[in-house]
């Protein structure tokens, strides 16, 4: 069977695992940024406290995803569970280093003129800082998000969801005619996906970024 | 400790808008609108923090590492294993684990070096700069292929074994270690590189005592980059039957047996927290001399 010929036989199955892939993904890169952003907000202007969490979450990058899962597998079990909590850990370094670096970026003398004309420190953060740090931070998630694509193909090993389970089938039917084709359909759709998000991403980019501050 | 010290932390040392995701460098667009045209490019890659290591810093990983594995390997002692698990770690299965995964690792991390530089190298000379935005482009795009699949794909292909698996560690760590060489040389202050040659250095001279030694910070990022994604990238090539510390995380799933899956989990972290720490150690300790002031 050629591979078009396979794709086309299958593409109900193909297309629910690329759904799953991409909603996983789509859902702990969400998770991932709220946190990261909050971690970010919490963290930024304190010196050691930044730099720890910088540290922390460039730790978890480390460690490879095999191994993480392999530890959530006994506390959290099989399934959902310890894809969607690797995912999410994985997801936050670029996300909470790009948040912290944006941030400290941010003009000193344009908060200093927000906090003249009476903003609240609340206003400050959420209408001049966060929009000015936001560049960097959208870059973090588009690099985490590229990253999370290639993890969450391993966490079918856990019995994640997803285009990794298309990957493991072929593994397991090594030698067999479809083998080839079943790897090369859970490859090319990861890339396939991983290229629809970086647009998506430069989409939501041109519409996010301030103006002003636009190149 | 002072601010100054803590800022040191060897992860700190990348310019500012450029960092290390997943061990790859990748920088802020918006640094580089902002700043690329108006700094001068040598204050692109400013050699930040002192070379002064903090000795509690450095000793810190290596002892929490020795506790977590004294601590596991007690747990493990008294786990109670059932035939199952024991066929999975017993007759000497652990140490060869070990070995085959640091085996993998460094082969694998020897090849892309002495691929990925002097093709950066190579990248970066006069003849052939106008290939290097298309190289850039094709490391990017490479970064979109997850590392399981290239390394199955090349299974099928090479057939099992440890070949497939290393090929596949290499192709798919050259990428960021030539984007970090290319960036390295790129960043060089021009200026330093038209001074030698008005001293009449040869082109060969220009880049073995001036481009090199500058761009040696990035090309041991680099080192440390391939070193910390091929330690990862190893456990998958069990999946092809390149052995490896794969073997214990993927027999204790597929068995359920969770001593065996902990046990091999637990090395494959020490193992690439070890050799982060090692590589971020050269990264201070070889350093030029020349590039510490800035402070």
């Amino acid at each position: 069977m050629s591979f078009w010929e396979y794709v086309g036989s299958r593409h109900a199955q193909l297309l629910t695992d690329a759904a799953q892939h991409a909603s996983a993904v789509f859902q702990c890169m969400v998770a991932a940024t709220v946190l990261g952003v909050a971690l970010g907000v919490a963290t930024y202007r304190t010196e050691w406290a930044g730099n720890l969490a910088t540290t922390a979450t460039s730790t978890i990058l480390t460690v490879p995803s095999l191994a993480l899962i392999g530890l959530l597998i006994p506390v959290v079990g099989l399934g959902v569970a310890p894809t969607v909590i690797a995912l999410t850990l994985y997801g936050l370094l670029p996300v909470v280093r790009n948040a912290i670096v944006g941030l400290r970026g941010v003009d000193a003398t344009l908060v200093d003129a927000a906090r003249g004309i009476g903003m609240s420190r609340t206003a400050q953060l959420l209408r001049v800082e966060l929009p000015l740090a936001w560049p960097p931070i959208l870059t973090g998630i588009r690099v985490a998000t590229q990253m999370l694509m290639g993890i969450a193909a391993i966490a079918a090993f856990a019995s994640g969801p997803g285009l990794g389970n298309e990957i493991f089938r072929g593994i397991a039917s090594l030698g067999s005619a479809n083998a080839l084709n079943q790897v090369l359909s859970g490859t090319l759709g990861i890339v396939v996906l991983a290229l629809l998000f970086d647009a998506a991403y430069v989409l939501i980019g041109r519409l996010t970024i301030p103006r002003g501050i636009r190149a | 400790m002072s601010p100054r010290e803590e800022r040191r932390a060897p992860r700190d040392e990348r310019p500012p808008g450029e960092h290390e995701v997943h061990g790859l460098a990748f920088r802020d667009e918006v640094h580089e609108r902002e700043h690329g045209a108006a700094a001068p490019p040598g204050a692109a890659a400013p050699p930040r923090g002192l070379r002064r290591i903090s000795w509690q810093r450095a000793l810190t990983m290596p002892l929490f590492l020795a506790a977590a594995l004294l601590g596991t390997w007690l747990w493990f002692r008294g786990a109670r294993l059932d035939s199952i698990a024991h066929q999975a770690v017993d007759n000497g299965k652990v140490g060869l684990a070990v070995r085959q995964h640091i085996q993998l690792t460094a082969v694998s991390t020897f090849f892309v070096l002495i691929i990925a530089i002097p093709l950066g190298v190579a990248l970066t000379r006069a003849r052939l700069r106008r290939a290097t935005p298309f190289a850039v482009a094709v490391a990017n795009l490479g970064q979109a292929v997850p590392a399981l699949g290239l390394l199955v794909l090349l299974v099928i292909w090479l057939g099992i074994g440890a070949k497939a698996a290393v090929i596949g560690m290499v192709i798919y760590a050259v990428l960021p270690v030539l984007a970090n060489t290319i960036a390295g040389l790129r960043a060089i202050d021009p200026t330093l590189t038209e001074a030698a040659r008005g001293i009449g250095m040869s082109p060969a001279g220009v880049l073995t005592r001036v481009e090199l030694p500058l761009a040696v910070p990035l090309i041991l990022a680099g080192v440390r980059t391939a070193l910390v994604l091929n330690v990862g990238t190893a456990t998958l090539a069990t999946f092809g039957g390149g052995g490896g510390l794969g073997d214990l995380i993927a027999a204790g799933i597929i068995t359920q047996r969770m001593p065996v899956l902990i046990l091999g989990s637990v090395l494959t972290v020490a193992l690439a927290l070890l050799v982060d720490w090692l590589a971020s150690l050269a990264e201070v300790l070889l350093r030029p001399h020349g590039l510490e002031v800035s402070h």
